[in-house]
């Protein structure tokens, strides 16, 4: 099996290969020679330069890697090739292969105004909207007839990039321009189109199971209402506004979206569920998704394993009415960014890394100490997953995996989880995709004297460690500098 | 040596004497102090308690305390004086310099102003607290560098003070 990603989600495949007892080869950019997932599979071939283009997403490049290494399938993971429909015809077309829906049903539900278009066809509600826009004329035509707010979103992939809220007429404009230069630059294609902003609503998708015999399955739903910038934060299962009247109803819509489309291996349906829990269609993932763990805790099923022996042809093990869900699950992504300063990137030297583990508690970590986090690549460092009998068990259990976790070098989003952990809204429930835009930093005025003692103690002691070594890095001459730096060892 | 340490809004005062002995606050404290990572991680008991303090990042200065994020800043008496304003020379001139980095609030005085010793001069935000920085002297403001509203780094010149 080649693995045609990175990070995290590379070590997660080669992972599901071994216990498997299957091969794994990894691919790797030149900034990714010391990563984890070099280093655990059982091969690893480089591909090219930092750049996305120069190396993850060069099709042609990872195939050839892929018939070099004698592999007989490629995993895509998510993110780069793995909703690219002309990349699994062309793995196909070398004899090898794809992990995932084939290339008809990515075309056929990569559109996503096709993808609308078919969920009306089989009795799924789709909130109002647009075929693909002409210009942004008749685009704010539109939106006017719709009525602000109005999302405007690119036909040619999901996953929140390109992706504008538009308020105000005034603000149109804008909007297009830096929503079309958006998914020109994610997928190639500047196509948009508009669907009417649901407020205060609940992001809640569905993952599903099918198999090449034409069985479709639903596993259960995740919550996934905390983003920023429409990327998930944490997620978890079962959503705790969804009844279990709900839940059939999405799973049943996920399956006859799935079975209209004929769709092969695993994916996930997503939905907007609004505060009377009247649902819409949003849009069909026909990939794994970085959230997956949540369910495989709450189902006990190896997602990525499924995938593989789908891929290999073999029929789904189990029935609808077998699968089982079990206690209550949450996902915090501890991604390379500063919450206290907007979210923004943060690239550097990972000086410490310290993961959390005991009961309930599983990681999904790319991190390792001495780790450069590179900027050309997604944020996401690591997946922190609680499993809880229920969601308050699941909720004790992060909070202290996420007390347990050191990452220092670089700032995380850390302090956002530990936060939110402790939030009223996020503890009752009741959050939405809002949630961050309100989010506040845990105030330090109950740390007790004791602990705020021991830290400003702390704090002096590494200013004068830094002051120190400041001096030393200071010195003219190399001899005196190396010296005293052996003396202070 | 003594040192003022901001913890968000927290101020405390630590003396860290020659023999390894401290004190918070003027309070002697009884505390076994461990550098788990070289300048980056310490294991502290301190009266029986335990904590373990790790520098997420340097600058700005950001400890992970127990699970919990603070944001830190230390000043040792040098940069104390210095944001009191104390940098005279003998031609009577006055450098008044931000102790920290911050917000420059408000600027309370103009250029060619006289002023009263312990005027205000301006007002530095930092860490979400109002830091009023007065006059060192009585004397003429010959120069403002920054005004209200931005930016400033620590140690930043921020008003010429002339004496009369």
């Amino acid at each position: 099996m080649l693995v045609a990603n990175r990070g995290e989600i590379a070590l997660r495949v080669i992972r599901a290969c071994h216990d498997l007892g299957l091969r794994a080869i990894a691919v790797y950019s030149d900034v990714d020679r010391d990563a984890l997932h070099v280093r655990a599979a059982d091969a690893a071939y480089p591909i090219g330069a930092a750049a996305p283009r120069d190396s993850y997403l060069n099709a042609a490049r990872i195939i050839e890697v892929a018939k070099r290494a004698r592999c007989d399938a490629i995993h895509p993971g998510y993110g780069f090739l793995s909703e690219n429909a002309d990349f699994a015809q062309a793995v196909v077309d070398a004899g090898l292969v794809f992990v995932g829906p084939p290339a008809r049903v990515q075309r056929l539900l990569g559109e996503k105004t096709a993808a609308r278009r078919l969920a009306r066809h089989v009795d799924v509600p789709v909130a109002e909207g647009t075929e693909p826009l002409r210009d942004v004329a008749a685009a704010r035509a539109a939106a006017n007839e719709i009525g602000y707010p109005v999302l405007l979103k690119p036909a040619g992939g999901g996953g929140g990039k390109g992706m504008r809220v538009v308020g105000r007429d005034q603000d149109f404009d804008a909007a297009w321009r830096g929503a079309t230069g958006e998914a020109t630059a994610a997928f190639g294609a500047p196509a948009l189109y508009l669907e009417r902003q649901i407020a205060r609503a609940r992001h809640i998708e569905m993952q599903i199971l099918a198999d090449g015999q034409g069985k479709v399955v639903w596993l259960g739903e995740r919550d996934c209402s905390i983003q920023r910038r429409h990327q998930k934060l944490i997620e978890e299962s079962p959503g705790p506004s969804v009844s279990e009247n709900l839940r059939a109803k999405l799973g049943a819509a996920a399956v006859r979206i799935a079975e209209r489309a004929g769709y092969v291996n695993a994916g996930t349906v997503e939905f907007l569920v609004d505060a009377n829990g009247e649902f819409n269609f949003l849009e069909v993932n026909t990939r794994l998704q970085v959230e997956h763990p949540v369910t495989e805790v709450v189902t006990g099923l190896d997602v990525v394993a499924l995938q593989l022996r789908i891929a290999g042809g073999e029929p789904l093990p189990f029935a609808q009415e077998e699968i089982v869900r079990r206690g209550a699950a949450i996902e915090c992504r501890i991604t390379a960014e500063d919450p206290l300063a907007g979210f923004t990137p943060a690239s550097g030297l990972v000086a410490l890394v310290r993961e959390p583990a005991g009961p309930g508690i599983r990681i999904d970590s790319a991190l390792f100490s001495g780790m450069a986090v590179p900027s050309e690549y997604d944020s996401l460092l690591a997946k922190v997953i609680a499993w809880g009998s229920d969601r308050e068990e699941a909720i004790g259990r992060m909070r202290r995996a996420l007390e347990e976790m050191r990452v220092a070098g670089i700032p995380t989003s850390l302090p956002f989880h530990r936060a939110a952990l402790f939030d009223q809204e996020f503890i009752t429930g009741r959050y939405d995709t809002e949630f961050v835009a309100r989010w506040a930093a845990r105030k330090t005025a109950d740390l007790s004297d004791g602990t705020a003692a021991a830290a400003a103690l702390a704090a002096v002691l590494a200013q004068r460690s830094r002051t120190e070594r400041r001096a030393l890095a200071r010195a003219d001459d190399p001899w005196s500098r190396a010296g005293r730096e052996d003396a202070l060892r | 040596m003594r040192y003022e340490v901001t913890l968000d809004d927290r101020r405390l005062r630590v003396d860290l004497a020659g023999d390894g002995r401290f004190t918070i606050d003027d309070r002697v404290v009884a505390a076994d102090v461990r550098e788990i990572v070289r300048g980056r991680q310490w294991s502290i008991v301190l009266e029986g308690e335990s904590h373990e303090i790790t520098v997420v990042t340097h600058d700005p200065l950001r400890l992970d305390v127990d699970g919990r994020d603070v944001h830190a800043t230390v000043s040792d008496e040098r940069t104390l004086r210095a944001g009191r304003g104390a940098v005279g020379t003998r031609t009577g001139r006055v450098e008044l310099r931000a102790p920290m980095p911050g917000l420059l609030k408000t600027v309370h005085v103009n250029e060619g102003d006289t002023v009263e010793r312990d005027a205000p001069i301006v007002t530095l935000e930092a860490m979400k607290m109002e830091n009023e920085l007065v006059a060192p002297i009585r004397g003429r403001v010959t120069k403002l560098n920054h005004r209200s509203g931005t930016k400033v780094e620590g140690g930043a010149v921020l008003a010429i003070l002339v004496a009369e």
